[in-house]
């Protein structure tokens, strides 16, 4: 294909594209250097105060009032500040005096716990914190759930393979808001599983309402709605696995436990490569179950955090900041990916 | 001793398969049967399988609530999303296809990159600008940003279809004189429809499952289905309420499982195209 034609043809996709994400980014960047605010002014005021009868007072008071500009509506003042948003964000100054105050040995155990909860409690760290751990316990928990229901589905007849499909398809594919509400509605303080558990004499769980439970549960949340994707990822490599090499292993005595290890996995081994890399994409921008579960307290993501800024606080700047620090995170993630990547394609040109 | 330990083998798979299947469905399964209950029967200290039947939770929310209007809303807005989305991703990703030039491979780590990106870094670009250009809560607004968002997805996994369809197909219709666009309309888009219908179901579950743009772009009777369980939510609101979400919840979902009973090989078929191949 000719590059013109090539052009053409991609045009209108990469127009949406510029148009509606590329440029929004620069406009978050702005954001995030700026700081703006409505342009007030002090008047003087002078209303009629009652005090008995028909008699009244004049009484002069000043108050700030908003300028209003030619076309009626209140000027926006906008301030170029540089860093000081994203420093603010990012809570540089508490970060310093938190590593700065003494604490005994550096080298004890509890400087860097006391340190680590420290960190912890400023907003954006905790977030990051929660969407990491969310991010690193979830990605190897889908790959063996994954890799076991593929294997387990394998095996069965043709017949159940669709109705196992169907049912595994189910937590991925409904609307994240809904499937963790429905996992919501089952952990309430009154609802069946909590129920079930105190019938059980267990003892009253109030999962909602505690840190670790909660936590747990959105991991836990985390790992029903993704491993289904590594699970027909995985499920359609298998169909791909020639049969000779797993033949022959058998020939050769191989048990169970050594052919998966030594001829399925390493088959497999590029899919698990891009179901970790999709997933780790998901799983940083984890949302819906932090806002379903009301678990921001105890467990907050990047996204959750910068859409409560954007949404409850009206704050543009701070969530522009936050954004910013969200897009770095993305660049981490992806520089290895990427540099495989361009290596590849040098290589093959 | 060999058909022993197999027999393990096939009573653990049986368990594990069994149980998956069961933590899969159950807590859809539980949110249907108590969307037809009355809130004591719902959250009942003593669960109970059998329980007064009843209507009031989905003629509340459809009819007082205005749920229906959501659901046109939801309609015009997916229905919108997946054409527009569709067009302008087979374009492009038939010319990612063909396209030899190091451009093509640029084009598709920005993608990447695109769809890495958490949607509220967009949103809060959008928030300020477009209630500065008057375009806040419009069908057009919310479709254009849905159209854009889905594009670097939709252009990866359409792009991994139109590789498998030979070069030699569009070739020999230029060579018989067809021109680059006419050899695409009327030779690759008609082998191409199973990957298009697969590239459309993605589409729409993106459009349709969207809480945070449609949330926050569009206000009152203008949001979505989605978007609008957003009422529901939270601690304070009384047991009524919280049944007539379970309602709303169990209405959304229900257009995805018909999805799912009749295009379960190409979602399957969707997502290995654009893992494997791409």
């Amino acid at each position: 294909m000719k590059t013109k034609s090539f052009l053409a043809f991609v045009a209108p996709s990469v127009a949406t594209m510029l148009l509606l994400i590329a440029l929004p980014l620069v406009g978050v960047a702005y954001l995030s250097l700026h700081q703006s605010h409505v342009k007030t002014e002090l008047v003087e005021l002078t209303t009629e105060v009652p005090l008995i009868g028909g008699v009244t007072r004049k009484q002069t008071r000043v108050v700030p009032q908003s300028v209003l500009g030619e076309d009626g509506k209140p000027i926006q003042v906008w301030e170029f500040v540089g860093g000081r948003n994203l420093e603010k964000a990012a809570e540089l100054n508490n970060l310093a005096k938190a590593f700065a105050s003494p604490r005994g040995d550096p080298g004890e155990k509890t400087y860097l716990a006391r340190l680590y909860r420290e960190v912890t409690n400023y907003d954006f760290w905790s977030a990051l914190e929660f969407t990491l751990l969310y991010t690193f316990l979830t990605t190897p928990a889908i790959l063996v759930v994954g890799l076991a229901l593929a294997l387990a589905v394998n095996s069965v007849s043709k017949r159940l393979r669709g109705t196992l499909v169907f049912a595994t398809l189910l937590p991925m594919i409904v609307t994240p808001v809904v499937s963790s509400l429905a996992i919501y509605w089952l952990f309430l303080d009154n609802a069946i599983i909590t129920n079930f558990i105190e019938y059980l004499g267990l003892g009253k769980f109030y999962f909602l309402a505690d840190k670790f439970t909660i936590r747990t549960l959105i991991i836990l949340y985390g790992v029903w709605f993704a491993a289904p994707f590594a699970f027909i990822i995985l499920y359609a490599g298998l169909q791909t696995m020639p049969r000779d090499p797993l033949e022959s292993a058998m020939i050769d005595g191989a048990n169970k436990w050594q052919r998966l290890r030594y001829v399925i996995v390493p088959h497999l081994t590029p899919l698990l490569t891009v179901i970790t890399l999709i997933h780790v994409m998901d799983a940083y921008r984890v949302f819906e179950p932090i806002l379903v579960f009301n678990a921001d307290i105890f467990a907050n993501s990047v996204q959750y955090l910068t859409y409560y800024t954007l949404a409850f606080e009206n704050n543009i700047h701070k969530a522009a900041a936050y954004s910013i620090l969200t897009i770095a995170g993305v660049i981490l993630i992806l520089v290895p990916v990427l540099r495989k990547s361009f290596r590849e394609y040098r290589i093959s040109t | 001793m060999r058909s022993r330990s197999s027999l393990f083998a096939q009573s653990l798979t049986g368990t594990g398969l069994t149980a998956w299947v069961a933590i899969a469905v159950f807590p859809f399964f539980w949110m249907f049967l108590i969307s037809f209950r009355a809130p004591v029967d719902a959250f009942s200290s003593t669960p109970t399988f059998f329980a007064p039947m009843t209507l009031e939770n989905f003629r509340h929310i459809w009819i007082e609530d205005g749920f229906w209007r959501f659901g046109i809303n939801t309609a015009i807005v997916t229905l919108s999303t997946i054409a527009i989305s569709l067009t302008i991703g087979c374009l492009a990703g038939y010319a990612l296809a063909r396209y030899r030039g190091s451009l093509g491979f640029w084009l598709l780590v920005g993608a990447l990159v695109f769809r890495a990106l958490p949607h509220v870094v967009l949103l809060t670009a959008y928030k300020p600008t477009f209630y500065e250009l008057g375009i806040w809560s419009r069908y057009e607004t919310l479709i254009i940003v849905l159209v854009a968002i889905n594009q670097p997805f939709t252009i990866w996994m359409l792009r991994a279809f139109f590789v498998s369809i030979p070069r030699e197909l569009d070739e020999a219709a230029m060579t018989d004189g067809c021109s680059r666009w006419k050899a695409f309309r009327l030779v690759i888009v008609p082998v191409m429809w199973p990957g298009i219908i697969t590239a459309g179901l993605f589409s729409f579950l993106l459009a349709y499952n969207d809480f945070l743009i449609a949330s926050q772009l569009m206000n009152g009777e203008m949001t979505t289905m989605t978007a609008s369980l957003g009422n529901y939510m939270g601690q304070n609101k009384s047991m009524e309420r919280l049944m007539h979400g379970i309602a709303g919840a169990v209405s959304v979902t229900i257009p995805i499982i018909v999805l799912i009973f009749i295009f379960q090989r190409q979602i399957v078929a969707g997502m290995t195209a654009g893992a494997v191949k791409g």
